[in-house]
């Protein structure tokens, strides 16, 4: 009761011993002192301020929370589209083999990426990784573009090869992806563009904790032809005997695209996934981390709470002594 | 000596196993194929595909894409298949119905 009392008293006397704020107490250098402790004069900084600070980081646990926890629902739902598509390319490697190392005149990056941010680092892994292929083949008659799909990477590349941009699509995301959608955007790419080998550059989704960066090679149906011709990884082509149209060049168009909206399909999946996995575990970083800037901040709330109580019994015991005697 | 078939779409595996012969419709026409066939990549049309299975015939619709036929070996990639057992007939007949209405609405709007 009486110690209810004197706090009371305490508190009445703490707005006269105001405290400077915590920002002037970084700002001031010459002062060497523990950060939250204030300067040495002011005996400790006011407990609303460390309040209100846990408050919002409080607040920002449980949103960063709640984020991690629809990314996950929201991962389930991609993770089963994306592994039924993934076996829809793997004839077309078998039929046509996969060639990243052709050496081709005109190169296009489709560099895919997402629209929303807080995903970790896999926007920027796929920008690097495709301005590292512009910087490969780029040379005397080599020519590479860039198309790109989401708002991160359209960010980041118009900043420094706003002239090699062709094409530029996002908002992909609003309605759930579909193939019908996808092969409609790659007929787009595939009519604007003129290209002799497609490379497409995407977040591969191996598990929940990693994503690897990979490119995908399409090439068009005059360079298979002219590897296929020269032999090698290609050469099996022709032992395959083509039916089905009126020449051997219109079927291996087809073939392409099809192959291509294939890919991107496939590739527009993965990247979903990848992003709602790094969305996950960036938020769940993050929240981590609020909850343990919570604890530093409830020890220091402690300690002013309890210094700010000995200060006044201080006071009051020396006061009163005073007056004893 | 079997054949192994596996068609694929965009969005799931429709069947993958051991056929005896099928019947595939592609722009030049129906081709048969039996065990040992000669190596061949093809254009597959919209149209039906026929599996036979011991003595059984199935049927399934595809959306149209590609074939490639290896030693022994089909993989057909199509945008979109259905299975013949999985066709309402009922349905069908009113989805064609309601297509056909369409076909004839836009006739007349492209006529004004």
């Amino acid at each position: 009761m009486a110690m209810a009392a004197l706090r009371r008293e305490g508190r009445r006397f703490a707005p006269l011993i105001s405290p400077r704020p915590i920002t002037a107490v970084r700002s001031s250098p010459i002062v060497p002192t523990h950060e939250d402790e204030g300067p040495i004069g002011v005996r400790y900084i006011s407990t609303q301020v460390v309040r209100n600070r846990m408050k919002s980081v409080k607040n920002i646990q449980k949103i960063t929370k709640a984020m991690k926890m629809v990314a996950a629902s929201k991962l389930r739902a991609v993770q089963t589209k994306a592994e039924n598509s993934r076996g829809l390319w793997q004839p077309f490697t078998a039929l046509l083999g996969d060639l990243p190392s052709v050496d081709v005149k005109k190169n296009v990056v489709v560099t895919i990426s997402s629209d929303k941010g807080l995903c970790g680092g896999i926007n920027s892994t796929s920008v690097k990784i495709s301005k590292g292929i512009y910087k490969l083949n780029s040379g005397p008659e080599k020519e590479t573009k860039y198309v790109i799909l989401g708002e991160k990477a359209k960010a980041q590349l118009v900043r420094d090869s706003k002239k090699d941009i062709e094409l530029i699509i996002t908002e992909l995301q609003k309605n759930p992806l579909s193939y019908t959608q996808v092969s409609v955007l790659a007929d787009e790419i595939l009519k604007n563009v003129e290209y002799d080998a497609l490379r497409i550059v995407f977040n591969k989704f191996h598990s929940v904790v990693s994503f690897v960066p990979t490119v995908s090679t399409v090439l068009s149906p005059e360079i298979v032809e002219r590897e296929s011709e020269s032999g090698g990884k290609l050469g099996e082509l022709d032992s395959y005997e083509v039916e089905g149209g009126e020449t051997k060049g219109e079927i291996l168009q087809n073939l392409a695209e099809f192959q291509f909206s294939c890919v991107m399909f496939n590739a527009v999946l993965e990247n979903a996934c990848s992003e709602q996995g790094a969305r996950m575990s960036a938020m769940d970083s993050s929240s981590r981390n609020a909850g343990d800037m919570l604890d530093r901040l409830t020890l220091t709330y402690n300690r002013t709470r309890q210094a700010s109580i000995t200060t006044e019994l201080i006071e009051i015991i020396s006061g009163a002594s005073a007056l004893e005697g | 000596m079997t054949l192994n078939l596996c068609v694929l779409t965009p969005n799931r595996i429709v069947w993958d196993s051991e056929v005896k012969e099928i019947i595939l419709s592609t722009n030049s026409g129906q081709i048969g194929v039996l065990p040992n066939h000669a190596p061949i990549a093809t254009a597959v049309d919209i149209g039906i595909l026929r599996i036979r299975l011991n003595d059984q015939w199935l049927t399934m619709a595809l959306m149209g894409g590609f074939a490639r036929i290896g030693n022994n070996e089909i993989t057909i990639l199509v945008n979109d298949a259905e299975k013949g057992s999985d066709i309402d007939p009922q349905e069908a007949q009113q989805t064609l119905e309601i297509d056909e209405m369409h076909n004839l609405a836009c006739l007349f709007v492209n006529v004004k």
